[in-house]
């Protein structure tokens, strides 16, 4: 059982190593798929995927050497 | 019927990262192998491996088949968002160990550990190859589902879910070769650089296939994920050089 544990925690961990991490990824998805969803056009929503998830990963370095 | 032409532009970038985040996969489990190899002789050390890549193997023979039944929006959605957090969490931890925030991967130092380990349970009168063989289907089951995973991830969105293998085939074969040359842990393989590299590709995969599910044209269409290969490797250098520069203003 304590390995099947592990390996549901290994599982897990691939994808939520950072919850806050986790959580903006999916805030930028969200609001990408609202704006494809609202019809603004499709270059709207890439360019907001795309740029938000640089601004992310950058924000959850600094963030994470602060801690 | 003639099979589709696999378009160059798509499979490298796939076969790449598949390539590269396995020999670092394949690197870390081969540390564990050896290890126990090293203890309790090859026998464990090759069942433990064995039985691993079993339990690899029928995962992948039951879900491959699952994939063709999900529609190609979802999946492409479901796995752009999957990579997105792996390969973000992959490149978040390359640029703080880069920055000398968190400490770099020892090779040398998981064989060290993972030998006194071996060790301990052995002095304990526990079965001494029963543990070991744990030891390395454990490491190669877990570093296994995350080169099924890479290999899914990055194949399944157009198909190049067989090239991706070989990928990751190919990394096994060298890694394996190397090693069994050498005979000790692979310490001079320069991980964090791999992980950064595949980190990048994965993100860049992320944001591609997230895209394409929410029905997103990307401009260029397959072309654009060298463009975004090339940002999230700008962005994530430009994070460890400001996460190095913020640890050199508090330190002072």
């Amino acid at each position: 059982m304590s390995l099947l544990r592990e390996i549901l925690s290994e599982l897990f961990g691939m994808f939520v190593a950072d919850i806050r991490l986790t959580g903006a990824v999916l805030v930028v998805v969200a609001a990408a798929a609202l704006l494809a969803g609202a019809g603004t056009g499709g270059a709207m929503a890439g360019a907001v995927l795309l740029v938000g998830n640089l601004v992310v990963l950058v924000a959850a370095v600094i963030l994470g050497a602060r801690r | 019927m003639d099979e589709p032409m696999i378009d160059m532009s798509t499979a490298a970038p796939a076969v790449g990262a598949a390539f590269v985040a396995s020999v670092v996969e394949v690197v870390e489990a081969f540390t564990i192998i050896l290890a126990v190899a090293t203890l309790r002789g090859w026998r464990p050390a090759l069942w433990g491996t064995g039985a691993a890549l079993a339990v690899l193997a029928a995962i992948v023979l039951t879900l491959g088949p699952l994939l063709d039944r999900v529609p190609l929006h979802l999946l492409q959605l479901v796995v752009g968002v999957l990579l997105l957090l792996f390969g973000m969490g992959w490149l978040r931890k390359a640029a703080l160990r880069a920055a000398g925030v968190l400490p770099l991967h020892d090779e040398t130092a998981i064989f060290a550990r993972e030998t006194a380990q071996i060790g301990r349970d052995d002095a304990r009168g526990r079965s001494g190859d029963w543990i070991a063989g744990i030891a390395a289907f454990k490491a190669v089951l877990l570093e296994g589902l995350e080169v099924v995973f890479i290999v899914i991830a990055v194949g399944a969105g157009r198909g190049l879910i067989w090239p991706a293998g070989l990928g990751a085939l190919a990394a096994c074969l060298v890694v394996l070769a190397i090693g069994a040359m050498l005979r000790k842990p692979l310490a001079q393989v320069p991980e964090n650089t791999l992980k950064f590299g595949v980190g990048v590709m994965l993100s860049a995969f992320g944001v591609f296939w997230t895209g394409e599910g929410l029905g997103i044209e990307w401009p260029g269409a397959d072309l654009a994920l060298f463009g975004f290969a090339a940002l999230f490797l700008g962005a994530g250098l430009l994070a460890a050089r400001l996460a190095r520069a913020g640890r050199g203003v508090a330190a002072s």
